[in-house]
């Protein structure tokens, strides 16, 4: 298993992938020095910037760019018969698709510490003298990456699916985009896949339990339809014709 | 002699599901607002005087979202289909000149666009009907916000369009293209000269033509620039 | 003499590299050119220029007597062609994708039908290529090719992952087009079986140099057998035959008699009796078209 997930690093390590992952700090310190809420009344700066910054990363960007990260891991396999030659070798079908899935998260881990690394640049650039909140902050970067399990689940899927990277890309825009809106609802907005990362970056959510959003409801819609999208993904692989 | 190979690329597209996305982002935009007046309506309605108004500023809060995802859903497609079997040395080794190669590229993808806009004219149109927002139908600004988006959002087709096709791998089109949807999303706190900033139809002026008008202008600048640069390269 | 296709100096870099250079090609018309070399020799670098798909760095390319830089459209109205592997768009059926490229060349509808059946594709006219083979793929590219009749075919490696049959079909029909519709055909091989049975002029190319280039006729004479003879004394048998006035190379072991017919080969030997050389063997070798390539080639890459 390690050595598949390391044949994964492998054929990517020299791609530009690694400077996709960049884009996510880049975007990160844009929305943060951009934004001028003024006093929202937050008992510290940081929470200022980190309600700013957090609302447009998690919303839109977030789930935009782990489908693209999910395309461009299933990119190698798609040109000329690549996967063929991959399923050839003396691996199961389950270990491929475990392996992408895994390098895909640990991929997003790092992309998630980048952002945490511009959240602290845009503080110090704006001359906050508070100390950062790290317990928080936190709690955010690693709530965040877990609600994009299953996102990543079904973008992996599709993008094993489609050729093109546009028709992938689609159907994450058709699903991300509503976000904006459903996130406002108090009945539907925690219902929604697409939301969770932003409910579990927000640090407004509730306080009581350890993430920003109640155990029961990570359980429920992260695991729901992480089991759904990563059990449908997986028997897909198990049956696609190659 | 450039309509045959209009009519060749509107060939390819057939199957593609293009223009089942040139459908679902209207429809999508006033579903949207469909979900958001059913769940409160009557809030929505004492937001503001003029109803109408509201509605279509709300309406325009994601057209242009939505616009600057189709460009890049649009153009990376349209380019994936040349880019798949390496179509690109066949087409050009056709009589046809380059530049019309490419002029014929974006004009597909234009009027797929401007079909979208007369979709979302019809359906914000239609809905707008059934909400009773009052008698005064403003018909001008409806043509504003259903049309003007899509000619301010001329100059991120004539970027995305350049980046799609001279890129091997399309996730550098389609992260641009994450990266401009950030922007449009941030288009207030972004300044004037940003492209992205324009669809939004938001200016220093006041005035949503000046960003149609802006939008022509620079799109077709952007175009002449791609265009020039395809004509460039070697096809390999 | 009229060329239909006459390059000059034709050079191409890729940085530092020089992947095709100051190649002089000149193809007369209604030949079969067959443009040989091993894999990475240039020769599709070269093909691409021919197509203005890619620019010179230096020279110039001449098509029907036309410059290529200033008149690339006019020329391309009579040029097909198949450029390595083939292109064509998955998605749509045979009879969708030649449409793609017949609207573009105006040709008329007819002529979809009628390539489809000179290759063999009319019965899954209205199947996605997707599933095709890569044979019937191939036969495609090559239909695509001939839609609008063109005075000029170039095909890049057309029998590629052609089946046995599939070779012989496409080398009646290329063989057929000079006769047929006087047309020019350059077909490009790193096989020279494969060229020597069909084409009438070859080139060879290797490094990015044209090594060789004269009709078949000349090339299969340089292969003509030689007749090898060994003596008890091979130098001054040679030095004798020499000052007779006969053509004769000393090689290590023996002498290579170059003759036109089998008296010759009587009279030589009966000389070298009638000297008293000891003759102790008498033999013939052949050398393979196939041999008298991979020297020229081999040359090439000592250097």
């Amino acid at each position: 298993m390690i050595s598949v997930i390391s044949s994964e690093w492998y054929k990517l390590r020299k791609s530009k992938v690694l400077l996709l992952l960049l884009v996510a700090p880049l975007v990160g310190l844009f929305i943060g020095m951009s934004s001028s809420l003024g006093d929202i009344g937050a008992i510290n700066p940081w929470y200022e910037k980190l309600v700013m910054m957090n609302f447009t990363y998690a919303v839109l960007f977030l789930p935009l760019i782990s489908g693209v990260l999910a395309s461009v891991i299933c990119r190698y396999e798609h040109q000329k018969g690549g996967w063929k030659q991959l399923l050839a070798l003396p691996v199961t079908r389950g270990k491929v698709f475990l392996s992408k899935y895994v390098l895909l998260l640990l991929l997003i881990f790092v992309m998630q510490l980048l952002y945490l690394v511009s959240i602290y640049l845009v503080g110090m650039i704006g001359g906050i003298t508070e100390p950062f909140p790290m317990d928080i902050v936190w709690k955010t970067i690693v709530g965040g990456w877990m609600a994009t399990f299953p996102l990543i689940a079904l973008q992996l899927w599709v993008s094993i699916a489609f050729k093109s990277f546009a028709a992938p890309f689609a159907i994450n825009v058709i699903f991300t985009l509503p976000t904006i809106l459903v996130i406002n609802s108090e009945r539907f907005g925690p219902y929604y896949p697409w939301g969770q990362p932003f409910l579990m970056m927000n640090i407004g959510g509730s306080a009581e339990d350890f993430f920003f959003v109640p155990w029961d409801q990570i359980l429920m819609v992260v695991g729901g339809s992480f089991l759904l999208f990563f059990i449908g993904g997986y028997l897909y692989f198990q049956r696609k014709a190659i | 002699m450039i309509f045959p190979l209009i009519q060749s690329d509107f060939l390819k597209i057939k199957r593609k599901g293009m223009w089942l996305l040139c459908l679902i982002g209207p429809f999508g935009v006033v579903a949207l607002q469909m979900v958001n007046y059913g769940v409160r309506k009557d809030y929505l309605f004492e937001q503001m005087d003029d109803r109408w108004l509201y509605y279509l500023l709300n309406i325009n809060t994601f057209t242009p979202l939505a616009i600057v995802l189709g460009i890049v859903i649009l153009t990376s497609f349209m380019s994936s289909i040349e880019d798949e079997t390496n179509a690109w040395k066949q087409l050009v080794a056709l009589p046809v000149s380059k530049r019309s190669v490419y002029l014929s590229k974006f004009t597909v993808i234009s009027c797929i666009l401007f079909l979208s806009s007369v979709l979302l004219f019809l359906f914000v149109f239609g809905y707008g009907l059934t909400l009773g927002l009052g008698e005064d139908i403003p018909y001008l600004r409806l043509m504003e916000y259903s049309f003007l988006p899509f000619f301010a959002a001329l100059p991120v087709l004539g970027l995305q369009l350049w980046v799609a096709t001279i890129s091997k791998n399309q996730a550098i089109p389609v992260t641009l293209g994450v990266i401009g949807v950030i922007f449009a999303y941030s288009a207030p706190l972004l300044p004037d000269w940003m492209i992205w900033k324009w669809p939004a139809l938001s200016n220093d002026w006041g005035h949503a033509y000046i960003n149609a008008l802006l939008g022509i202008g620079f799109g077709v600048l952007l175009y002449l620039l791609g265009m020039v640069d395809f004509k460039r390269r070697d096809v390999k | 003499m009229e060329y239909i296709v006459e390059t000059k100096n034709l050079t191409k870099s890729f940085g530092k590299e020089k992947a095709v250079s100051n190649l002089e090609m000149k193809i007369p018309k209604g030949e079969i050119y067959g443009f040989l070399g091993p894999n990475g020799a240039g020769k599709t670098t070269t093909i691409r220029m021919l197509l203005g798909l890619m620019r010179p760095t230096s020279g110039s390319v001449q098509l029907f007597g036309k410059d290529m830089k200033n008149n690339r459209i006019d020329i391309l109205k009579n040029v097909g062609s198949l450029v390595e592997n083939p292109s064509y768009y998955p998605h749509l059926t045979a009879k969708e994708n030649l449409e793609a490229s017949r609207k573009i060349l105006h040709a008329p509808k007819e002529r979809i039908d009628e390539v489809l059946k000179l290759v063999r594709l009319h019965g899954v006219r209205n199947k996605k290529v997707k599933g095709f083979s890569l044979g019937m793929k191939q036969r495609l590219g090559i239909a695509a090719a001939m839609l609008h009749q063109p005075e000029l075919l170039i095909l890049d490696e057309p029998t590629n992952g052609l089946d046995p049959s599939g070779i012989i079909e496409m080398r009646e029909l290329i063989q057929s087009l000079p006769k047929e519709y006087g047309m020019t055909v350059l077909i490009s091989s790193h096989l020279l079986s494969e060229i020597d049975q069909m084409a009438t002029r070859v080139g060879v190319v290797t490094k990015g140099k044209m090594i060789f280039q004269d009709s078949i006729e000349t090339m299969r004479k340089i292969a003509q057998a030689s007749i090898q003879i060994k003596v008890n004394d091979n130098e001054a048998a040679w030095r004798s035959m020499l000052a007779n006035g006969q053509k004769a190379d000393l090689g290590e072991e023996h002498i290579n008699l170059q003759v036109e017919d089998d008296e010759q080969v009587a009279a030589s030997i009966d000389y070298l009796v009638q000297q008293g050389f000891s003759i102790y063997r008498v033999q013939e070798e052949t050398r393979s078209l196939e041999n008298i390539f991979l020297e020229m080639t081999k040359e090439e890459h000592a250097e």
